[in-house]
């Protein structure tokens, strides 16, 4: 059984967020006043970089730009461009660019 | 007594300063030069008036230099030539070394004495006088200096490489001549610019010398020590030798008629030993401007330094008059053009018959644009002076192009004088073995003497090595003289395997390529660091067109495979491997790979397969077997705007010219549109399908009956009014009139009154609207109710980045009286005008009214409340750093960067799959790469070979750092000459910056990253601004208007991020002055990601989104002498430019408001 909703947790502020399974991430950022900053919004500028430090396979897979984005970063493998990413289930998210 | 290279090991050295000044003090007359004919002649001095000579020198030494250069600056036979006293060369050189050589044995301490050399008055490189005579001009100053006891040679203020080149080469003849050996310094002068006088870039200049024997390569004079940092960087983090420094007491300045350099003892001393303590300077000293008060400080302070050794990394590299060119191409190979050879070329030999030396460069620069790396050059030709041709193509070539040069010849006599023409560091191209070792030794003393690497070939006594066994045998041969007997590094040392034709049949040669291919594998693994090159053409001599280039392609693909490093290749005949049908690729690699088989032989098949004649495009000959139709189909997808034409002339003889437009190329077009809808078709490649339809129809208007109406509907475009975005709105015109709309495309910055007047003159079925700004999207929604104020109902599109299809279809839809739609991009644009203009609008109304994205998103907890705020109203996240960082300098300076080092902090991977649109979109992983390496790498290197030959960008800066302190939620800028130290009351604000603070949780703003007026001390704000010029746009515009669309769209994206990079090289320099780039990343993916100390903001971004903020930045960096101007929009004209304020604070980031 699939919920319809999923919650997002914000760490920097402790900001809970309830959404339809499969809405981006950067659109419940910027509905929730989330404080992440994006830049190009199409995974090539890595503003938006996040550590998703619970929940990473509720997360929708990686496509090609992010994946060669964050390769040639040499970044771990938790950290995802909140812009490119569907929540699928629960997740928890750190923002990286402090 | 420890030498002077003892000393060097052990500590800094220091050395003297200004010599002219301190002579001139002594008011010299006419009469202490020994009349008028030699009035000004310095070096006369020495014999003449001595006792001034000695005093300065000792001046020196009492200050603390360890060495002082001798006073012989101009002391060669060119200069001295202007006095009368050419033929008194080397015995001037003799007295004046003597003489210093006196003073520094009064001295208990070990004092040195140094030959000056200096660069004369002609410069070689551009032809102002022989190489043969500078030579000789440099010579007997040599033969002086050595006789006269100096301890090492300096060839300073080098302003030409061609002369740090022959006055190197002297210095080592007349220590051979007199068997005296001591070391060679060599110092170049880089000027404000950027590069030499003759527009070398330092990276050139290592390239070039670092092969020649000498034992230190620094800088001296144009500048003071800050304008170096970016050269010492350079050498700092590349050369092997160790690095001198002298510069002048600050750039000069005219005050009253009188040239006076700012920096005093003080104030030089801390620049110089703050440079020497960065960069791990060897030696240093002063140059114009510098007085032995000035080394006193230094001498000082030099317990500060320690000698560290250098480890020089350099890559390989080749280098020409302008540019050093890396031997690793990342991707492989280096592309060596072929067609500047009378070998090569029959439209070379013929020019050469004909004496036009121009058109041969001209071949040069083709070859150029088309992406080729180095340049092979070739001028043996039955019956005619091949010293004669090669120096007349060289002399021009050398200034006119800036590729590396190929020395392609196999007489000595020729190699040799090209070698003393051509100013950077060339590879010879070749030696053999074929006739013994004699003849390679003669050749191999050239590229010692001058420099250069070397093409070896796989030839010996017996003949050219056909096996791999025996290729590898000769390589070795070669190896061991080249590398082992002569010392050449590895890398200047470039086998060439040989290539055999696989057309000839022969059962010799059957193999031919399987062996070349394992014998540059073998080469690869047996002699680490040697490099190989192929002609790889040779493969399919005396093949039909078509089956060469296919072949051609193929060995090429398969031999980088293997690990070559060099190709001599026609550049702009490179066919993708990707665009190969499959079939024809397996039958071609069986050839390669002779995979013969019983009734099987694919050289009878390949030859069968192509037909002669056709050698553009394999892909074509699939083409032949079909349709007339299905044939121009198939042109305009794969966007063959050449090949187009031809077919549309066979299809005018069938066809209606009516049913070639709306049957045939339409749809096409719209399989086009809906491909790359689906993300299997890539922007660039849109763009030349575009490009063939534009050529296709522009074949079949004349044959259209007069009365024809060939148009489907038709619309006003306009991006709108204070938003000078001009690209958008372009693509959207081109996608449109190729698809058979009328489009009248009114430009940027349209207020919605003129657009309406253009209605009225021209009825549309549609308006479109374009801009990229947020500003522009309230802009929109005023127009639209300015139209419904006007009883308008005309369908409107809006598109444009900072648009959402929420605010489209909500909050602009509901001001107005017609239908408002949203076009995401030119293809959802070109969907909606099908609509409207076939009446469907209702349609698409009521199907576009989808719930919103953000719908069902609910805050179920918003803990911990926000940050508090300070007692100065700023964010308490932020911490308050211990001391700012001290500038190099207060105020402005400006300057311009030379584009290879814009290229060097380029964010290709934001270029290629952002601006370019090169995404993956549903193509698999295989064909995505193929696209990359096949098509976007190609363009780019094509676009960057093109912008390095053709002066279409104008790069310029302007920087500084300003005193600020933050009030609140603003900066508070001061007047640059009040520095920190000036008490509070007497400071002058020039500009007050106010900031948009977060609402809630961090609750950040720029200022707080500034220290507070309440803390009574000030901080440091830098602010930049770079520009590419008008020039720039003008040229985007061009491109525009020649209907040239993918270069247009190729151009603007790189433009874009050209800038970008610009402001990225000036930050990088802003974090070295400033000391707070130990934190920057060594990945320049890092770099881009903010893989640094502190933050660059930008107005118009998240933190500051206001653009109004540009005003002052322009303001205080003098914007409007780099030809920027502000729009009443806040924007910056000319387009390719971009300013920001950078913030040094490690808490600093980006954040949004």
């Amino acid at each position: 059984m699939i919920a319809d909703t999923a919650t997002v947790h914000f760490l920097l502020e402790d900001l809970l967020v309830q959404a339809p399974v499969g809405t981006s991430l950067q659109v419940i950022a910027d509905a929730a006043g989330a404080d992440i900053t994006f830049g190009c919004r199409n995974g090539s500028c890595g503003t938006c970089r996040v550590r998703v430090t619970q929940g990473l396979e509720h997360c929708s897979d990686m496509g090609a730009e992010e994946r060669d984005f964050l390769k040639g970063l040499c970044v771990s493998e938790d950290e995802r461009l909140a812009c490119q990413v569907s929540v699928l289930g629960d997740i928890e998210v750190d923002y990286l660019g402090l | 007594m420890p030498t002077l290279t003892d000393l060097m090991r052990e500590r800094v050295l220091l050395l003297d300063g200004g010599m002219g000044t301190q002579i001139l003090a002594n008011n010299p007359t006419v009469e202490d030069f020994g009349g008028k004919l030699a009035d000004g002649c310095m070096e006369l001095l020495n014999e003449r008036r001595p006792e001034w000579i000695r005093a300065i020198h000792a001046n020196y030494f009492d200050a603390g230099a360890d060495a002082v250069e001798t006073n012989t600056f101009g002391a060669n036979e060119v200069v001295l030539g202007e006095f009368g006293l050419a033929h008194r060369t080397r015995e001037m050189n003799t007295i004046a070394a003597r003489l210093a050589k006196e003073v520094a044995l009064n001295y208990d301490a070990p004092k040195f004495v140094i030959g000056s050399v200096g660069p004369g008055t002609k410069l070689l490189s551009l032809g102002q006088i022989e190489a043969a005579a500078l030579y000789h001009s440099y010579h007997q100053q040599m033969l002086g200096l050595l006789e006269g006891g100096a301890d090492a040679i300096l060839i300073e203020t080098c302003q030409d490489l061609g002369q740090m080149k022959t006055a190197t080469r002297a210095a080592q003849a007349a220590m051979a001549e007199l068997k005296i050996q001591i070391p060679i310094w060599v110092q170049a002068t880089v000027e404000t610019s950027g590069t030499l006088l003759v527009g070398t870039d330092i990276a050139s200049v290592l390239t070039t010398m670092e092969r020649l024997g000498i034992s230190v390569l620094g800088m001296n004079c144009a500048t003071g020590p800050d304008e170096m940092h970016a050269h010492l960087a350079h050498l700092a983090e590349n050369s092997p030798l160790p690095i001198s420094c002298l510069p002048n007491a600050g750039l000069p300045a005219n005050v009253g008629g009188q040239v006076v350099y700012p920096l005093g003892p003080e104030a030089f001393a801390e620049r110089v030993i703050h440079a020497a303590k960065e960069f791990g300077l060897n030696i240093i000293g002063g140059c114009c401007g510098t007085t032995p008060a000035h080394i006193k400080v230094l001498a000082g302070r030099l317990g500060e330094l320690h000698a560290r050794p250098r480890q020089g990394n350099a890559e390989r590299s080749v280098s020409s008059l302008y540019q050093s060119v890396a031997l690793h191409q990342e991707p492989a190979p280096l592309i060596v053009g072929e067609r500047t050879n009378a070998n090569g070329s029959k439209k070379f030999r013929d020019l050469l018959a004909l004496e036009d030396y121009d058109g041969l460069v001209g071949i040069a620069r083709d070859q150029q644009r088309e992406g080729a790396h180095m340049l092979d050059v070739c001028t043996a030709y039955v019956g005619r002076d091949e010293v004669r041709d090669m120096e007349q193509f060289l002399k021009r070539a050398i200034t006119q192009t800036t590729l590396p040069l190929m020395i392609d010849s196999t007489e000595v006599n020729v190699i040799e004088r090209a070698l003393e023409l051509a100013p950077g560091k060339c590879v010879v191209n070749s030696i053999n073995f074929e006739d013994g070792e004699g003849k390679a030794r003669k050749i191999l003393d050239l590229c010692r003497d001058y420099g250069a690497a070397v093409v070896a070939l796989t030839i010996d006594e017996t003949g050219m090595a056909k096996t791999c066994a025996q290729k590898v045998a000769v390589a070795k041969r070669l190896y061991d003289l080249v590398v082992g007997e002569y010392g050449f590094p590895p890398s200047d040392l470039i086998i060439d395997p040989l290539t055999f034709t696989l057309g000839s049949g022969d059962e010799e040669f059957r193999r031919s390529a399987v062996e070349t291919l394992e014998a540059i594998r073998e080469i690869k693994a047996k002699f680490p660091g040697v490099l190989t090159i192929l002609g790889v053409s040779n493969v399919s001599f005396g093949l039909n067109p078509g089956t060469r280039h296919v072949l051609n392609a193929l060995m090429l693909y398969h031999a980088v495979q293997a690990g070559l490093d060099l190709a001599i290749f026609n550049s702009s005949k490179v066919l993708p491997v990707a665009k190969i049908p499959a079939d024809e690729r397996r039958m071609v690699e069986d050839l390669i790979f002779d995979r013969r088989a019983e009734n099987y032989d694919p050289l009878k098949i390949v030859m069968a397969t192509f037909s002669a004649g056709r050698g553009v495009m394999t892909t074509k000959l699939d083409v032949t077997h079909l349709s007339t139709e299905a044939r121009l189909q198939a042109d305009i997808i794969d966007g063959e705007k050449g090949a187009i034409l031809g077919h549309v002339d066979d299809a005018l003889l069938a066809f209606e010219p009516l049913h070639i437009i709306n049957q045939v190329l339409l749809p096409a077009m719209k399989i086009v549109g809906d491909r790359f809808g689906a993300g299997e078709m890539q922007l660039p490649f849109v763009l030349e399908s575009a490009e063939a339809m534009k050529a296709a129809i522009a074949r079949i208007e004349p044959h259209l009956p007069k009365d024809a109406n060939t148009k489907k509907g038709r619309i006003l475009l306009a991006t709108v009014k204070g938003d000078v975005h001009d690209i958008g709105k372009n693509l959207v015109d081109i996608i449109l009139t190729n698809n058979g709309f009328e489009v009248k495309n009114l430009g940027i910055k349209q207020p919605i009154e003129d657009i309406l007047k253009a209605l009225e003159a021209w009825p549309a079925d549609a308006i479109g609207l374009s801009g990229l700004l947020v500003k522009s999207t309230v802009v929109m929604r005023e127009n639209l109710m300015l139209m419904k104020d006007e009883n308008h109902q005309i369908p409107v599109i809006l598109g444009g980045a900072a648009l959402t299809r929420d605010y489209v279809e909500k909050d602009c839809r509901s001001v107005y009286s017609g239908p408002v739609l949203y076009a995401a991009d030119a293809f959802e644009g070109l969907t909606q005008l099908r609509a409207i203009s076939e009446g469907r609008v209702k349609d698409l109304m009521a199907a576009a009214a989808s719930p919103s994205e953000a719908s069902g998103i609910k805050v179920l907890r918003k803990g911990g409340s926000s940050v508090p705020l300070t007692p100065e109203g700023q964010s308490s996240w932020v911490r308050r750093e211990p001391e700012p960082p001290t500038p190099p300098f207060w105020g402005v300076r400006e300057g311009s960067h030379p584009l290879p080092e814009l290229f060097d902090f380029l964010d290709e991977f934001a270029l290629l799959r952002n601006r370019w649109g090169f995404t993956q979109g549903l193509l698999s992983n295989e064909a995505f790469e193929a696209t990359l390496r096949d098509k976007a790498v190609p363009v780019l290197a094509r676009w960057k070979a093109r912008l390095l030959g053709e002066a279409v960008l104008r790069p310029r800066a302007s920087y500084g750092y300003f005193p600020a302190c933050s009030r609140g939620d603003a900066l508070l800028v001061y007047a640059p000459d009040m520095v920190p130290s000036v008490p509070p009351d007497q400071r002058r604000i020039v500009a007050r910056l106010p900031f948009p603070r977060q609402a809630t949780g961090r609750r950040l703003c720029i200022a707080d990253f500034f220290r507070p007026e309440s803390s009574g001390q000030l901080d440091v704000l830098a602010m930049q601004v770079v520009t590419l010029g008008q020039e720039a746009a003008d040229f985007a515009a061009k491109l525009y208007k020649a209907d040239a669309y993918s270069d247009y769209f190729y151009f603007h994206g790189l433009a874009t991020e050209l800038t970008e990079a610009y402001a990225e090289r000036l930050h990088a320099q802003v974090r070295r002055e400033l000391g707070i780039h130990h934190r920057d990343s060594e990945n320049r993916r890092q770099l881009f990601s903010q893989g640094y100390q502190g933050s660059r903001f930008s107005y118009g971004y998240p933190a500051c989104p206001e653009l109004e903020g540009n005003g002052p930045i322009l303001d205080l960096l003098g914007g409007s002498r780099l030809g920027i101007r502000m729009t009443d929009s806040f924007q910056m004209d000319p387009e390719y430019t971009t300013s920001a304020l950078v913030a040094w604070h490690p808490q600093a980031r980006y954040f949004a408001v």
